[in-house]
C-alpha cells in the first residue's frame, strides 16, 4: 500500500536526522540498528523483578524464548518450504519431506523454456521497471525534497500541502480515470504501457517528504558557504547538499525498489501484454489461466526468484528498510 | 542619509535574488508538481465527474445520470457482500495483528539475547511482494499441502475433526474458510510491521515509570496493564488507523486467492475488488468510479478522525 499516511506530521522537522542510523540506546550497540530511526531517548525498559521468586522468573523467560523462537521458525519455514519445493517433482512436491527425491532442476528449466514469458523475461521486466522508479524518485524526490526545505518561494507551504494531500487518495479512486485517461492517450498499447506505469509511480509524496526531512536537518552554513562562493542554486544544491543526505537517498532508493519490485496493483492494471508482465503479476496470472493450478514446482521456482533481490537487500540494508517503514506506513 | 545608501543597495540585490530563489524553487518542484497535479489531483476530480455518468470506455460519457450509480450501490447485493466481507476481515485481521505486533514489540524490547535477530526475523515476511507470498499460501494450504500434512503427523486431525474439517480441508477453496485463511496470512506478513510502529512508542515511554511501578511492587504483568498498556494509546490509534485503512483496501490477497469474482462464491469479494470488478468485468467505469468514491470518503473521515485526536503524537 503506497498511500498510507504519512506517520509524521506535515512540517515537523524530525527529532533526530533519519542519517544517524547506527546510533541507538547506549550500552546496546548495533543491537538496536533494526529500529535505529526511533529516538535514542528511552532505553528499553528493564525486566522488572517483581514480588515474584527467581524461579518463575527464569520459566517465564524459557516460555518467552520458546514462544519467540517458534515464531521466528514461522517466519522462515514457508520460504525454506518453497525452495524446497522448486526442485522436486511434481508428485514428490506434495509429500512431507525435507529433501527432494528425487532432486531436480526440471522446473527450473520449465520456468525458463516452457513458461510464457519465461523467467528470465519476467526478471529483466521487474529489474527495468524497478530500476527506473527508483532513480526517478531519488532524482525527483531530492529536487522537490530540497526546494520544500531550503529554497523560499511563494506558495510553498500550499504545494507543499498538495504533495501531503496525494497520499490521502486511495489508489484505487485513480483506477478509473487514469485508465480511461491512458486508453486516450494511447498509453495501453505496446511498449507505452512502461511509461504509463513509469509515470504513476514516477514520484511519491513519501518519497519527497523523507528527503525534505533530512535536508531541514542539515545546518545551512555549508550552503550558505557555497553561496557566497557564488554557486548557483543547483550546484549548491548537487555539489554540497546532495552528497550530504546519502543516508536518506538510501532510504529512499530501497523503498522504492522494494515497493516496485514487489507491485501489484498498479503492474495488473496497466500492463495488458504478457511480454511485459513483472514478476509478481505473472504468479496470479500463470494460476488464473496458464495451466499451472497443480503445477507448482515451476511456480515455487518463481516465487524464488520473486523474493531472492528483496532477501538480498534486507540482508545488506536492513535498516533502511526499517526507515522505509516509518515513512510509508503499512502494506495492504 | 549616508547609511541608508549601502541599505538600499543590499535591499534592491536582496529581492534580485529574492527573485532567483523563488524560480529556482519552482524549477526544482515543476515535474513533480506537474505529475502530482494530473496524476493524482487531476484524476481524483475525474473520478467524482465520471461517477455521475454512464460511461463507456470507447465512446467516452453517454449519459449524465446524477446520483444513479450511488444508487445503484444502496440496492446492489453483491456490493454489500463485498462490505460485509471487508468490514469482517478488517474488524478481525486489524486487533489479531495488533495483539501479535504488541506482543512482540514488548518482548524484543526487553533485553534478550538475539535481539537483533528476532526484530529482523519477524519483519522477514513483509518485504517480499503479496503475490508471492499469497501464491506461496495457497499453496500451503491446499487439501494435500503442508498445512493439513503436518497437522495429520503431529496427530492434531482429530481436533480440526471436531471443529468440522476433514484431513483435506480446502481452506482456500472453502467459503467458510478463505476469509479467514486470508486474516491468518496477512497477520503473518504484516505481525512485524505492527511490531516496528509499536517499538517506537514503546521507546517513547520513560524509563522512571516502570521504576515507579515497580517500587509500588507491580509485577511485570501488572506494571503492563497497568503502566504499558494506557500510556500506549496514541500507539494503539496510529496502528488501527493504519489497519484499518489498510484493511479497508484488501485487494491483491483477495484477487490472486478467488479471481475478480472472489471465489469461491464470492467468499473473497471486497469492496476493492468489486470496484476492479466493476471497472473490468462489467465494464462499468461509472460504476467503479462511484465505489471508488464511497472508498474514498470513508478512508478520509478515519484519518481524520485520527489526526483531530492524536494529530502530534504519533507512533512512528
Amino acid at each position: 500500500m503506497r498511500n498510507a499516511p504519512p506517520p509524521n506530521p506535515p512540517g515537523e522537522p524530525p527529532d533526530q536526522p533519519l542519517g544517524n542510523v547506527t546510533v541507538g540506546a547506549e550500552g546496546q550497540g548495533s543491537e538496536v540498528a533494526v529500529v535505529s530511526q526511533l529516538p535514542a531517548r528511552a532505553a528499553p525498559p528493564p525486566a522488572v523483578a517483581g514480588p515474584v521468586g527467581d524461579r518463575t522468573r527464569g520459566l517465564r523467560r524459557t516460555i518467552a524464548y520458546v514462544l519467540i523462537i517458534s515464531y521466528a521458525l514461522l517466519m522462515f519455514v514457508p520460504f525454506a518450504w518453497t525452495v524446497i519445493t522448486s526442485f522436486k517433482t511434481r508428485p514428490d512436491a506434495l509429500r512431507l519431506t525435507i529433501i527432494p527425491d528425487p532432486f531436480t532442476t526440471a522446473p527450473w528449466q520449465f520456468a525458463v523454456d516452457t513458461l510464457d514469458p519465461g523467467i528470465i523475461t519476467l526478471f529483466t521486466n521487474s529489474v527495468i521497471l524497478a530500476g527506473i522508479v527508483t532513480i526517478s524518485n531519488l532524482v525527483l524526490g531530492s529536487l522537490g525534497g530540497y526546494a520544500f526545505a531550503r529554497l523560499r518561494f511563494p506558495g510553498r507551504e500550499i504545494l507543499f500541502l498538495v504533495v501531503l494531500a496525494t497520499l490521502m487518495i486511495p489508489d484505487q479512486l485513480r483506477l478509473v480515470p487514469l485508465y480511461v485517461m491512458y486508453t486516450e492517450l494511447g498509453l495501453t498499447r505496446g511498449l507505452a504501457q512502461y511509461l504509463g506505469l513509469i509515470l504513476v509511480l514516477a514520484i511519491s509524496a513519501t518519497s519527497i517528504f523523507l528527503l525534505r526531512q533530512y535536508f531541514l536537518s542539515i545546518p545551512k552554513d555549508l550552503e550558505e558557504a557555497a553561496r557566497i562562493d557564488g554557486a548557483g542554486f543547483f550546484t549548491t544544491f548537487r555539489k554540497v547538499m546532495l552528497p550530504l543526505a546519502s543516508p536518506a537517498l538510501a532510504a529512499v532508493a530501497i523503498l522504492q525498489f522494494q515497493g516496485t519490485w514487489n507491485a501489484f496493483f498498479w503492474p495488473v492494471i496497466l500492463l495488458r501484454d504478457r511480454d511485459h508482465w513483472t514478476i509478481p503479476m505473472s504468479l496470479y496470472l500463470f494460476r488464473e489461466s496458464g495451466g499451472l493450478v497443480t503445477n507448482w514446482p515451476p511456480l515455487m521456482a518463481v516465487i524464488v526468484i520473486a523474493t531472492i533481490p528483496i532477501l538480498v537487500l534486507y540482508i545488506f540494508f536492513q535498516r533502511f528498510f526499517v526507515e522505509g517503514v516509518a515513512a510509508s506506513g503499512v502494506k495492504g | 542619509m549616508t547609511a541608508a545608501a549601502p541599505a538600499q543597495r543590499a535591499g534592491k540585490h536582496g529581492r534580485t535574488g529574492e527573485r532567483q530563489e523563488a524560480l529556482a524553487g519552482y524549477a526544482f518542484i515543476a515535474i513533480p508538481m506537474l505529475l502530482f497535479l494530473v496524476l493524482n489531483i487531476g484524476t481524483t476530480l475525474f473520478a467524482f465527474y465520471i461517477s455521475l455518468w454512464d460511461w463507456n470506455y470507447r465512446l467516452g460519457p453517454q449519459e449524465l445520470i446524477g446520483l444513479a450509480n450511488f444508487e445503484k450501490l444502496l440496492g446492489d447485493r453483491l456490493f454489500h457482500t463485498a462490505i460485509r466481507n471487508t468490514a469482517y476481515y478488517t474488524v478481525i485481521w486489524v486487533p489479531l495483528t495488533m495483539a501479535v505486533g504488541l506482543f512482540l514489540a514488548v518482548i524484543v524490547n526487553q533485553k534478550i539475547r538475539g535481539q537483533t535477530f528476532f526484530r529482523a526475523a519477524f519483519y522477514f515476511p513483509a518485504i517480499a511482494s503479496s503475490a508471492a507470498i499469497t501464491v506461496l499460501w495457497i499453496f500451503l494450504l491446499q487439501p494435500d499441502g503442508l498445512f493439513n500434512e503436518v497437522r495429520g503427523a503431529i496427530g492434531l486431525n482429530p481436533l480440526y475433526e471436531a471443529m468440522g474439517f476433514g484431513p483435506n480441508h480446502n481452506w482456500f477453496g472453502n467459503s467458510g474458510t478463505a476469509m479467514n485463511s486470508v486474516i491468518i496470512l496477512n497477520a503473518w506478513t504484516t505481525s512485524g510491521t505492527f511490531m516496528l510502529f509499536y517499538l517506537a512508542s514503546l521507546q517513547s515511554i520513560s524509563h522512571e515509570v516502570y521504576e515507579a511501578a515497580a517500587i509500588d511492587g507491580a509485577g511485570p504483568w501488572q506494571a503492563f496493564w497497568k503502566v504499558t498498556f494506557p500510556l500506549l494509546k496514541p500507539g494503539h490509534f496510529f496502528v488501527a488507523t493504519v489497519g484499518v485503512i489498510g484493511g479497508l483496501q484488501l485487494f491483491d490477497q483477495a484477487l490472486i486467492g478467488g479471481g475478480s469474482n472472489g471465489d469461491p462464491q464470492y467468499a473473497l469479494m471486497t469492496v476493492v475488488l468489486y470496484l476492479y470488478n466493476a471497472a473490468f468485468s462489467q465494464f462499468n467505469p461509472g460504476y467503479a468510479a462511484s465505489i471508488g468514491v464511497v472508498l474514498f470518503f470513508v478512508i478520509l473521515v478515519i484519518s481524520l478522525i485520527q489526526r483531530r485526536l492524536f494529530g502530534n503524537t504519533q507512533a512512528a
